[in-house]
């Protein structure tokens, strides 16, 4: 057990590693020339060569491990146990989402949490399909967010995936705070990244295959959807703020005025 | 005593009127998505389709319901105004191309899911001549699983077209917005480049 815990560390200790050598390979900043300046902040991607490179490992990884698993539990696990088993893992992470919801001071979140928690016992031993109380998913992050603290630069991380400054301190901030590794030990947080790594990814291989095939930037595309999937669970799916689609207005798409006479101009 | 309800109706309908016409676009929002939603299910999901008509058939829906040009200069962010007037025409049509034959595709894939608009509510809009509503809806990608789609709705008085579309939160604006960035920005900041990769894909 120790031995385990030792070596979950030593590979989290080899993620911030990674990450101080990825600061040393840093995007070149553009200087002189502002659009490209701007472009450069809005990607908030300093990192973006060590990214791409640590993607594209990840996505190698995918492909010859978590995605073929994930078809072979898709198309072989018998699908009317699929929905308690999706429920389990569902589950396990619903005292960090308690934990996390009550230092966010959302009372109404984290006795949904509990509740989820407690519903789902019988519903498991039954195999119904849904429980009746819908999961909450809370973490170290979001909770970092609430209290204010920007996301800062994109981080790649080694087979955890997108993540974000803030997002990887979490992720660490998180492994010492889950109950679960408390009461059932480091192999049961491990065992639950994996199979709900497994049971996520069977669930989303059309979508990916569609996303892969159809993105003219596969990296740039997963960088964008990270962000605001984020975005949308830190505000817990609340509709976005006011500002979100700056300005799309009709004026180019107005019949009576006709698209060409302002499509130079602006 | 049903003339004194009659009197009441209207009365309750005198007064509640005006606010009922303050925020009609919202209900014509709704309206609008639900209607275009259906048209597309019946027309575009055809299977007895060929790839081509249904590419043509959603063309003429998309042109219909989404503000095509303005989508497209949003979604060209900051280099839209570092493109020359050649290349913003030659934009807006691979743009369109691009869409159509992407979603035309996906549509072919739709096997009966059920799509329900849930209801609107209005937005600010950034220009005082137009309403924007945003319209809540779910589309279940199984019996028990729905997805959340918003759509933004912005209105001219009859003139009504989607400029966004939301899934699960996620912006479908903003993520075009921001691959198309990167593909310019790694270019060195050419819009051409990205006009290579759309010529690309056009084709397909």
């Amino acid at each position: 057990m120790s031995n385990s815990v030792f070596g979950f560390k030593s590979i989290r200790f080899a993620v911030v590693l990674t990450l101080a050598g990825i600061l040393g390979a840093c995007a070149t900043t553009p200087s002189n020339d502002p659009e490209a300046r701007a472009a450069y902040d809005e990607a908030n991607d300093p990192f973006e060569p060590a990214n791409r490179l640590v993607f594209s490992v990840n996505v190698m990884v995918d492909q010859l491990v978590l995605q073929p698993t994930a078809v072979t539990y898709r198309d072989l696990f018998p699908d009317a146990l699929k929905p308690p088993v999706h429920n389990f893992f569902t589950n396990l992470f619903m005292p960090l989402s308690f934990i996390h919801a009550l230092l966010q001071g959302d009372l109404d979140r984290a006795e949904q949490a509990a509740a989820r928690f407690v519903t789902a016992v019988p519903t498991l031993l039954l195999a119904k399909t849904m429980p009746e109380k819908d999961p909450i998913f809370e973490d170290a992050g979001q909770t970092m967010a609430v209290w204010g603290f920007d996301a800062g630069p994109y981080v790649m991380l080694p087979l955890l995936g997108p993540s974000s400054v803030r997002g990887t301190v979490g992720t660490v901030a998180d492994f010492f705070i889950d109950p679960v590794g408390w009461v059932l030990g480091t192999e049961a947080s491990i065992g639950r990244a994996t199979g709900n790594a497994v049971i996520t990814r069977s669930r989303n291989l059309e979508q990916v295959r569609d996303l892969q095939k159809n993105s003219l930037d596969y990296y740039a595309a997963v960088r964008s959807l990270y962000r605001q999937q984020r975005e949308a669970q830190v505000r817990n799916g609340a509709t976005e703020p006011v500002q979100p689609a700056p300005t799309i207005g009709l004026e180019l798409d107005d019949p009576g005025k006709g698209p060409k006479e302002t499509a130079s101009g602006n | 005593m049903r003339y004194i309800a009659a009197i009441g109706l209207a009365l309750a309908f005198i007064v509640s009127a005006p606010t009922l016409h303050a925020d009609s676009h919202t209900e014509a929002s709704a309206k609008f998505i639900a209607t275009l939603a259906e048209r597309a299910i019946n027309s575009i999901s055809d299977t007895a389709l060929s790839v081509e008509e249904r590419r043509s058939k959603f063309r003429e829906l998309f042109r219909e319901g989404f503000a095509v040009n303005g989508i497209a200069r949003f979604v060209l962010g900051r280099y839209w105004r570092k493109a020359s007037d050649a290349e913003k025409d030659e934009y807006l049509k691979l743009f369109e191309d691009v869409i159509v034959s992407t979603w035309a595709d996906r549509f072919s894939q739709y096997t009966g899911q059920k799509f329900e608009v849930n209801g609107a509510h209005p937005v600010p809009s950034a220009s005082d001549q137009e309403n924007v509503a945003l319209v809540e809806s779910r589309f279940f990608v199984d019996a028990t699983t729905p997805v959340r789609i918003e759509w933004r709705v912005a209105s001219r008085g009859d003139l009504f077209k989607i400029v966004d579309v939301s899934v699960e939160g996620i912006s479908m604006a903003n993520t075009q917005r921001d691959e198309f960035n990167s593909v310019i920005h790694k270019a060195g900041g050419e819009v051409s480049a990205l006009l290579v990769e759309l010529r690309n894909r056009s084709g397909s």
